[in-house]
């Protein structure tokens, strides 16, 4: 027959084998659970990236968003980085640097034109600026009140010039590299419309000057 | 060798011919808008000279100056047609005689304006290569007295015939192709107070 004292003995080896057992089972099963809450937060995670990147491409594609052609180009390469293999993003992606590449080209041209647009006005300011002299006679003679005041001009005007008939051009159209004028007439006889019409439309295009710095051919644009 | 420069200066020829015929047949819409522009404006340039040729403050010389530019406006021949409320009548004077006869009309003053200059035809092409357009315009007389009261008053519409033609010359050793505009005949269309 088992003695108290042996069973008691007994009672607590069962108890402490019982509760390795349970501590034992217990730590497997809470890795277990880890493991797969880690999956699963990754899955959101991917399925949030593939989400949030489809709806941003899009919007490039619609045009629909604000962001400027950097702020696109940024957010393509962010979303190229992600290496997503969504056959849709992927997709996108294609769509949305063709139309990246095409914006981006145009805006380099848009630039370009923008360049060359400053140089021809940089370049008309200071060809105006060259006959500012010329210019200003023609301007004072169509504006003079009287015709006291016009003939005035006109004497002074007429001292740029080699002769009184030196030959002025009117350029009325420029198209396919050649230029369309009207009847050419003299300086003497244009200084006298200038007077007559009391308007001066044109522009100063070309001059041209004898050894004695006088005029000997002016060239004329419309305005 | 002969015959390959001939057939070279053959070519050439055609080829200039070509771009010569090619600047004055094809014309694109905004060469033809600018020669447009251009008939218009001698129209408003005549419309000034005969404001300032009846004008009775205008210089005899100054008249005279500014009837030959006016003169040099219009085709050789060019007729002027004169209308007046007075009778039903239309008087065509050449063009330097009806300048003259503005310049000594028996009024202390006259003012003389033309508006609604537009086209009522437009330049078209013939088949010599001239374009040929029609130019309407409204001319309000006004005549006073010495005590500057109004004698005479009436409106006019008149049809002015353009004739626009491609021409050459050499200025400065070089060919300028320019487009000669010339007026024609200034038809009185109706006259009204």
């Amino acid at each position: 027959m088992m003695t108290k004292q042996s069973l008691l003995q007994t009672i607590k080896k069962f108890t402490l084998v019982l509760m390795i057992a349970l501590v034992s089972l217990g730590g497997a099963t809470g890795c277990k659970s880890k493991k797969k809450l880690a999956q699963e937060q990754a899955a959101a995670e991917y399925a949030s990236k593939v989400e949030s990147a489809k709806k941003d491409l899009n919007s490039i594609l619609d045009g629909t968003t604000s962001w400027s052609l950097a702020e696109k180009e940024q957010r393509f390469q962010t979303i190229k980085s992600w290496n997503l293999e969504d056959t849709d993003v992927q997709a996108l992606l294609d769509k949305v640097e063709d139309k990246l590449a095409r914006e981006r080209a145009d805006a380099e041209r848009k630039t370009e034109e923008e360049r060359l647009r400053k140089e021809e006005e940089a370049r008309l300011k200071s060809e105006t600026s060259k006959y500012d002299g010329i210019e200003n006679y023609f301007k004072a003679i169509a504006a003079s009140p009287d015709q006291a005041t016009a003939n005035e001009k006109i004497a002074g005007a007429k001292q740029l010039f080699a002769t009184p008939d030196v030959p002025v051009l009117i350029i009325i159209s420029q198209a396919g590299g050649f230029n369309d004028y009207d009847r050419p007439t003299t300086i003497s006889k244009y200084l006298d419309y200038l007077k007559d019409q009391k308007v001066y439309n044109n522009r100063v295009q070309q001059v041209k000057y004898d050894t004695n710095n006088r005029i000997t051919e002016l060239e004329l644009i419309k305005k | 060798m002969r015959k390959i420069s001939t057939l070279l200066a053959v070519v050439f020829s055609l080829m200039i011919g070509y771009s010569v015929q090619a600047q004055t047949d094809d014309i694109s819409p905004e060469r033809k808008q600018a020669i447009d522009s251009l008939a218009l404006e001698k129209v408003r340039d005549l419309s000034k000279y005969v404001s300032i040729i009846g004008n009775k403050s205008t210089p005899w010389s100054e008249a005279n100056r500014v009837i030959d530019r006016a003169e040099e406006l219009f085709m050789a021949g060019a007729e002027m047609g004169v209308s007046s409320l007075v009778g039903p009548e239309v008087k065509y004077y050449n063009v330097r005689q009806y300048f003259e006869r503005l310049m000594r009309l028996n009024y202390d003053r006259v003012e003389i304006e033309w508006f609604k200059i537009e086209y009522v035809s437009d330049l078209q092409r013939q088949p010599d290569g001239t374009y040929v357009g029609v130019i309407t315009i409204f001319q309000k007389f006004s005549a006073y007295d010495k005590e500057g009261g109004l004698v005479y008053e009436d409106t006019t519409k008149k049809d002015i015939t353009v004739y626009v033609k491609r021409k050459e010359t050499q200025i400065g050793g070089r060919i300028i192709g320019f487009w000669d505009v010339l007026l024609g005949d200034i038809r009185v269309k109706e006259t009204s107070k």
